[in-house]
């Protein structure tokens, strides 16, 4: 029997029975359509999590915390490591810093002053891994400085009340901020040091030469001031500590108490693809290292466990609408049993008869997944565009921008088709089973 | 063209435990030759239906081996046995065993359908086997809508169409009336005589007997009386 007369058979046989028919491909189609729903959420959010990530700079780097040997002993980044970084394939630059070790009061003048953190800074690689200046120049001499985006928006005025001195941002409102030109002028940095267990202050004073452009994420907020590495030598020769670490050099407890070298150094690699090859080579040349592109790994297992439960419970859904199918499928080899006893004894052989009961459940299976992946698109659709209109206006809230809730790849459609076709498939098995099972003669005698 | 030795079956009666065995044919051994027309006669209960069955492949012998045009039948399995059907086998029933959802056309054509044979080939063959049973123009009928000579003809135009060299008929006559019987005869001796298709007819009618070159007559399972009708 050739496939073209089994179908036009089982549609012959499906018209007779529209309504039941009609019913479980709706079931079938909507537990289609609720595992689609359902997994799409997870592959929505995860695409935004992604795309957020990839959109941002740091999916480049690699951050070096220290090195460690076998034996665990720790130390810090010196110029040696940096010079071997830079000399790595795919390598764009490696950015190194030296931060102050202690908190530094800066003042501007005698009306402006504010708690900043400095750093020295190479701005050669600065430059290199994408770092702009929003205004001014680099600076040229030892006792020129660079500052960072919100140096000035968090310089808090010294006469004002402190209660409404913030805006809603936590930046000083717009109207207190030092709001004149800021290159060129003179700043006071201000450091302490304890010596024979006596603290005392020291003042460096630092020309600004310019300004920092804007981090790329609205989130994070540079106050930092840039100094040269001559000014960081300068420090720690008034503190006697490395990096300008608040302690008391003269005390033989505090020996070795800060490493010398960088604290802050990231290797920015090429591109995306080579991120996962740095560091791995890095680590195995025992350096301690950590990189967004590792973290994601962690954050994409996840998003792959959540994936496979809520396929897992659409696949739930699909199974009770699938006990529609051997239902129906039942009841059809029952309606049709005379029918099925003559053509067996008209030479109808038993493969025939499974095959015919088998693709007509498979059919069923086949129309249901069609309605429910178009159901399902639509669904996802109205979810993106009516979800946020709902949550924004419950919390009050602003979403982010291109947060996608629900987003249905072709990979899903494959999955969920796959998964209806099998549950469709098995449930139309038995009944077909039963169908080569039927005896022609009680057939025939109208006995089934 | 049919050979049976030794032939013997039993229905198993009753539930588990509680079985009885039901002797409905003792070692019965005969032989068909191609071209005849055979009839087997014999009491209601006599058997003859068990003995049809068997020879069709419908249910299994217990002892003893059926051979149809030198095939050893009685070994094959469910699909053989459908296979062997398809290719070597025309059947009429009493009660005709049409599909009723399906129109006289469409029932005739089944066997064609399951042969696997083109569309165009088809609907000529089967168009052709219409016309040849007399029912020209009545193709679009559906069963309950043709009366019982028709349909008997419907379906010995299925049973015709894939040309089998052996046609079983169980009671052929027993829902027709005289004149259509009469009809349904001569239609069989025409179609012997023609193509030379070999028939087997179970009937206890003796004017269907009487058409049969040869009678087989059972009695209690057992074989009392063969040759010709008298
Ligand atoms: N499927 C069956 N199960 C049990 N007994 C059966 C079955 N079919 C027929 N019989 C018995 O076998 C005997 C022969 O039946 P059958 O071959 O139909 O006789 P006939 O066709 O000559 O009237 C009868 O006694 C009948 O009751
Ligand atoms: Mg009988």
């Amino acid at each position: 029997m050739k496939l073209k007369d089994q179908f036009r058979f089982i549609l012959q046989n499906m018209k007779k029975n529209k309504i039941r028919v009609f019913m479980t491909v709706l079931a079938t189609a909507m537990g289609c359509a609720f595992l689609i729903v359902l997994a799409s959420v997870a592959f929505g959010l995860h695409d935004s999590v992604l795309k957020d990530t990839m959109e941002s700079r740091e999916i480049n780097e690699i951050e070096i915390a220290g090195y460690e040997d076998d034996n665990g002993t720790y130390r810090s980044i010196n110029d040696e490591d940096i010079a071997r970084f830079e000399e790595m394939e795919n390598v764009r630059t490696v950015t190194r810093a030296k931060v102050v070790g202690q908190e530094i009061t800066a003042s501007l003048g005698d009306d402006y002053e504010g708690t900043i953190s400095a750093s020295s800074t190479y701005f050669p690689a600065e430059l290199e891994a994408g770092a702009r200046l929003a205004e001014g120049r680099l600076p040229e001499s030892s006792n020129e400085v660079v500052i960072g985006h919100h140096f000035i928006p968090l310089l808090t005025p010294s006469n004002e009340n402190t209660e409404d001195l913030w805006d809603e941002q936590g930046f000083v409102k717009e109207e207190l901020r030092y709001n004149e030109a800021i290159i060129g002028e003179t700043i006071t940095l201000e450091l302490k040091k304890i010596e024979d267990g006596e603290e005392s202050t020291g003042q460096f004073e630092v020309t600004v030469t310019g300004v920092m452009e804007q981090p790329s994420r609205e989130w994070m907020w540079d106050q930092k001031v840039y100094i040269s590495e001559d000014l960081l030598g300068e420090m720690e020769a008034f503190t006697g500590t490395p990096r300008a670490d608040l302690y008391d050099p003269s005390d033989e407890e505090n020996e070795g108490l800060i490493a010398d070298g960088y604290n802050s150094v990231i290797v920015v690699a090429a591109n995306l693809e080579s991120v996962q090859g740095i560091s791995d080579q890095l680590k195995d040349q025992n350096y301690l290292t950590y990189s967004i592109v590792n973290e994601m790994k962690q954050v994409n297992m996840l998003f792959t466990i959540a994936k496979a439960g809520l396929i897992f419970i659409g696949t739930i859904a699909i199974l009770i609408a699938s006990i529609g199918i051997y239902n129906t499928m039942t009841m059809a080899v029952t309606e049709r049993a005379p029918d099925i006893g003559i053509m067996k004894a008209i030479g109808a052989s038993p493969k025939v008869i499974k095959r015919i009961f088998l693709l007509e459940s498979s059919y069923i299976g086949l129309i249901g997944a069609a309605i429910g992946i178009v159901a399902a698109y639509i669904i996802s659709i109205l979810v993106n565009i009516g979800l946020p209109l709902i949550l924004e206006a419950v919390f009050e809230e602003e979403l982010p921008a291109g947060l996608m809730f629900s987003y249905i790849p072709f990979s899903l459609v494959v999955i969920a088709i796959v998964i209806c076709l099998t549950v469709t498939i098995l449930s139309g098995f038995r009944p077909a089973k039963r169908a080569t099972e039927i005896d022609v003669l009680k057939a025939m005698r109208r006995e089934v | 063209m049919i050979d049976v030795n030794q032939l013997t079956h039993h229905f198993t009666l009753g539930k588990k435990g509680n079985q009885t065995k039901l002797s409905v044919l003792e070692n019965i051994s005969f032989h068909v030759s191609a071209g005849e027309i055979v009839t087997i006669v014999g009491r209601s209960g006599s058997g003859k239906s068990t003995l049809l069955n068997l020879i069709s492949g419908f249910i299994r012998p217990t002892q003893g081996e059926i051979i149809i045009e030198d095939q050893k039948v009685s070994n094959f399995d469910e699909s053989e046995f459908a296979h062997f059907r398809l290719n070597h086998m025309g059947f009429i029933f009493q009660n005709f065993q049409l599909i009723p959802s399906m129109t006289a056309f469409q029932n005739i054509e089944l066997p064609l359908i399951l042969k696997g044979m083109g569309e165009t080939a088809r609907k000529e063959t089967a168009l052709a086997m219409l016309k040849k049973v007399g029912l020209e123009g009545f193709g679009e009928h559906y069963p309950s809508e043709l009366s019982g000579g028709q349909q008997q003809r419907v379906s010995i135009a299925r049973a015709l169409v894939l040309e089998p060299p052996l046609i079983l008929a169980d009671e052929p006559t027993g829902s027709l009336d005289s004149e259509t019987e009469e009809d349904l005869l001569q239609f069989i001796q025409q179609l012997n005589k023609e193509l030379g298709i070999t028939f087997l007819i179970i009937t206890h009618d003796d004017e269907v007997a009487r058409i049969g070159h040869r009678t087989i007559s059972l009695a209690d399972g057992k074989i009392v009386e063969s040759g010709v009708f008298s």
